[in-house]
């Protein structure tokens, strides 16, 4: 790191509110080829954002072999690391690490009736947030059920809803799903990681007609988490619906977005926020590394 | 003499009242059988033949094809692209107005293109639904930011143009992507030359031969204004393409390298050439890709057809993608329907040539429209080109049309309807005669970021078969040389005029990137 914590809260003192938390997280993927590896291209989408709930205090992205880097913003707004590398390598390690700031927990907004998301001006401004998409695509099983969980209910209300019925469906299992798999595969399982239970919940949600976006991050895995203790975390994902306002929820713990979440991206599904992906020619990769450590700072 | 008739001549019958399609304006006589004024040389020139001599010119234009080897796949065969005998011929007056009217088109998309992958205003203020452009395929939020050094993404165009039965030119579909044809046009003039230098001694016909010149000059000026010298190639996805035979021939004209993608490859963003004398950078690639295809960092992954990196290099500023990526959402054919709207906004203009009447499926009164009236319109899937998945709803039977209702229902937005343009017909060589057959036209532009220059003349391609109105080349059809007449007033050089003939390509003062001028080089005053 290259600014301590101390500094950090020097300059910040009494700008944050005292539940905020202040959290490390240093993300370290490692891969291992079988043969040497030439023309690796890649994109890393690991360097989380500021916004109301979430403030960004340093970030940095660091290879091995060391390459020079090219940053940008992408459509969505997610700030991407693409970096190539030439000289023959079998083992690639990428470290993202930064510290954010994040609050308390967010509270679902409860400014939308069902006649406000259908109205044309929703429709239209959220269009390509309500569309099925690969990870999570239409079907008619899941629809029937989104339409009973909505009877009687606010869209608020709605998403705490759909939210909590993908979490009861779903068990929490690594291994049965994979990267590529969409939410289909996950539900029919009834078995999957965060990001199935975010896709299942995209899936529903927007077959009712709520605009519900793809959230990739962080999260600290102890609620009372001490400071200076390092955590292993998770690499993350969430997701928001638009019910007045955007609000996130976490449907795989059940939980509101709070202090432990610390957000990268926003799309509309994994396709468009994967934290890395690239082409190489050389020997097939496997991951030998792949670790989120967490430390609350503050 | 002027007459569509009498006997034994090869007009013979020619404006049948029974033929199909009779309302259909044709571009050589009139209703009354009068020659129009734009076809009164040719028709003088041609009226004396006899059937024979038709047939000994036809032999020799055939033999001029084979030798120039031009062909076209049709359903993944290739064949030659049959070329009519007859040319079309465009006036001088008709051609400005059409001139005019392309250059205020490729305008008017620039401005939206640039502002729909960047702030997109026009969405903000309200003037088009935001849903039109994040459904659409072609929207490719990948450029999204991509900003090109000159600004131009339309470095090439086509717009597809059809005459209705009142002669009025309309626009059927913008092509912003990569289209192709040009070469056509200029092998079609190279063999009519061969065959009738006869005919072109008697018509001031404005030359094509200088497209290249035209390209090029785009190509480099759309480079970064520090490389003094830019390197442009040509990128081809490799000789199985229907279009190679265009692609060697743009890139030999131009004096560019013609490559494929794994000659080139990318490092920390800057795009370089594999040569026999080692590494050269490039700055600006004519690709004939499509998007999907070019960067499978960004697109598919699986392909090897294009350059990994290469669009974060364009990005970054160091390479020109010509035409740019995503494109599609200009020439989209929902889109389309808008562009009074666009013109408005970015130009505050009327549009010069007007759309064919065109039915939106994802509106709902519209949509039933359409539902209603399937028997008399033509419905057009938004994707795909090359004529494929169009109902025409004339000729469909019940079942049909049910099936087409059931399509449009499930994926309204990917369904346009319009009713059926009778595309106006020219006369074309049909066994020993001449019939009526009908064609489009697509005109090509050239946007060097200064001006717009539309290459006088473009495809005429035409529906062979008798009462066809689908001219696509890859259903079959044949083309026609296209001929725009100089104005009597002009100075430009008509084809086959003296000292150019004999000479293969006429000469051009080399390129130049932009060079400082001494007012430049002054260090600016301090204020």
């Amino acid at each position: 790191m290259t600014t301590t914590p101390e500094a950090v809260r020097q300059s910040r003192t009494g700008t944050m509110d005292p539940v905020s938390w202040r959290v490390r997280v240093v993300h370290t993927t490692g891969y291992r080829y079988e043969a040497p590896v030439v023309q690796s291209y890649n994109e890393a989408r690991l360097t989380p954002r500021s916004d109301r709930r979430q403030n960004l205090v340093v970030a940095r992205l660091e290879t091995t072999p060391a390459t020079r880097s090219y940053r940008y913003t992408d459509y969505w707004g997610t700030e991407v690391t693409s970096f190539d590398l030439h000289a023959p390598h079998t083992e690639l390690k990428i470290v993202a690490s930064s510290v954010v700031e994040t609050t308390e927990h967010v509270q679902p907004i409860d400014d939308a009736s069902w006649a406000d998301l259908r109205g044309d001006g929703i429709a239209d401004r959220y269009g390509e947030l309500l569309e099925p998409t690969r990870y999570a695509p239409r079907n008619k099983e899941l629809i029937s059920i989104a339409r009973k969980l909505r009877t009687g209910r606010r869209p608020m209300e709605a998403v705490l809803a759909v939210s909590e019925w993908v979490h009861d469906q779903l068990t929490y299992h690594q291994g049965t799903t994979g990267v590529h798999s969409s939410a289909i595969d996950a539900w029919q399982a009834r078995e999957g990681v965060c990001q199935d239970y975010a896709h299942l919940t995209l899936a529903m949600l927007r077959s009712i007609g709520i605009p519900a976006r793809y959230v990739s991050g962080y999260l600290h895995t102890k609620p009372d988490g001490a400071i200076g203790e390092t955590v292993r975390g998770e690499s993350h994902a969430w997701i928001e619906a638009w019910t007045g306002g955007w609000w996130g929820f976490d449907p795989t713990n059940d939980i509101e977005i709070g202090q432990r979440h610390v957000w990268v991206a926003i799309g509309r599904d994994y396709g468009d926020v994967s934290p890395l992906k690239g082409t190489y020619s050389g020997g097939a990769a496997s991951a030998i590394e792949v670790s989120v450590d967490m430390t609350r700072l503050a | 003499m002027n007459r569509a008739s009498g006997n034994g001549d090869l007009f013979d019958n020619y404006l049948d009242p029974k033929r199909p399609h009779a309302g259909a304006f044709d571009e050589m006589f009139a209703a009354d059988s009068t020659v129009r004024s734009a076809y009164r040389r040719l028709y003088d020139s041609l009226s004396p033949s006899k059937p024979a001599d038709l047939a000994t010119r036809a032999e020799a234009l055939d033999r001029a094809l084979v030798d120039q080897g031009i062909t076209f796949s049709l359903s993944g065969q290739e064949r030659p692209f049959p070329l009519d005998l007859i040319p079309r011929v465009i006036t001088a007056g008709e051609w400005a107005k059409l001139e005019r009217g392309i250059v205020q088109r490729v305008r008017g998309l620039e401005a939206f293109l640039a502002d729909i992958y960047g702030d997109q205003q026009i969405i903000r203020d309200g003037v088009l639904p935001r849903r039109l452009i994040t459904s659409c395929a072609h929207f490719h939020r990948q450029a999204a930011g991509v900003s090109p050094p000159n600004g131009v993404r339309i470095h090439v165009s086509g717009v597809d143009l059809v005459r209705d039965e009142d002669g009025t030119f309309r626009v059927l579909e913008d092509n912003l992507r990569s289209p192709s044809g040009v070469s056509y046009v200029m092998e079609n003039r190279r063999t009519m030359a061969r065959v009738f230098p006869d005919l072109f001694a008697k018509h001031r016909v404005r030359a094509v031969g200088d497209y290249a010149v035209h390209l090029l000059r785009a190509l480099r000026a759309a480079a970064a204004p520090n490389v003094a010298d830019p390197t442009v190639v040509v990128l081809t996805p490799g000789v199985h393409n229907s279009a190679y035979f265009e692609h060697s021939l743009l890139a030999r004209l131009m004096g560019v390298e013609l490559v494929e993608g794994r000659d080139l490859f990318c490092r920390d963003n800057v795009i370089y050439l594999r040569t026999t004398e080692g590494e050269r950078q490039v700055d600006v690639i004519y690709r004939r890709i499509d998007d999907e295809y070019l960067d499978p960092v960004q697109f598919r992954p699986d392909s090897v057809l294009g350059v990994a990196g290469v669009i974060n290099a364009a990005r970054a500023g160091n390479v020109v993608i010509a035409n740019a990526v995503g494109n599609g959402v200009g020439d989209d054919k929902l889109v389309y329907t808008y562009l009074p709207e666009i013109l408005k906004y970015y130009l505050d203009e009327a549009p010069l040539l007007p759309n064919v009447d065109t039915y939106r499926c994802w509106l709902r009164e519209e949509r039933q429209y359409v539902f209603d009236h399937a028997d008399e319109l033509v419905i057009k899937p938004v994707e795909g080109s090359g004529g494929y998945g169009i109902v025409f709803g004339p000729d469909a039977s019940a079942k049909e049309l049910a099936a087409i209702r059931r399509r449009v229902r499930a994926n309204p937005r990917g369904w346009i309807a319009q009713p059926l343009v009778q595309l106006s017909t020219v006369p074309t060589k049909v066994g020993q005669r001449l019939k009526p057959r009908h064609v489009d036209l697509r005109p090509f532009a050239v946007n060097d970021g200064k001006s717009v220059f539309v290459l006088p003349g473009g495809l005429t391609r035409v529906a062979v078969p008798e009462g066809s109105l689908v001219v696509n080349s890859s259903q079959g059809g044949g083309s026609k040389d296209t001929w725009v007449l100089a104005a009597r007033s002009s100075t430009v050089d008509p084809e086959l005029s003296g000292q150019r003939l004999g000479t293969p390509q006429e000469e051009s003062a080399p390129e130049r990137g932009p060079e400082l001028t001494s007012a430049q080089q002054q260090q600016q005053q301090q204020q």
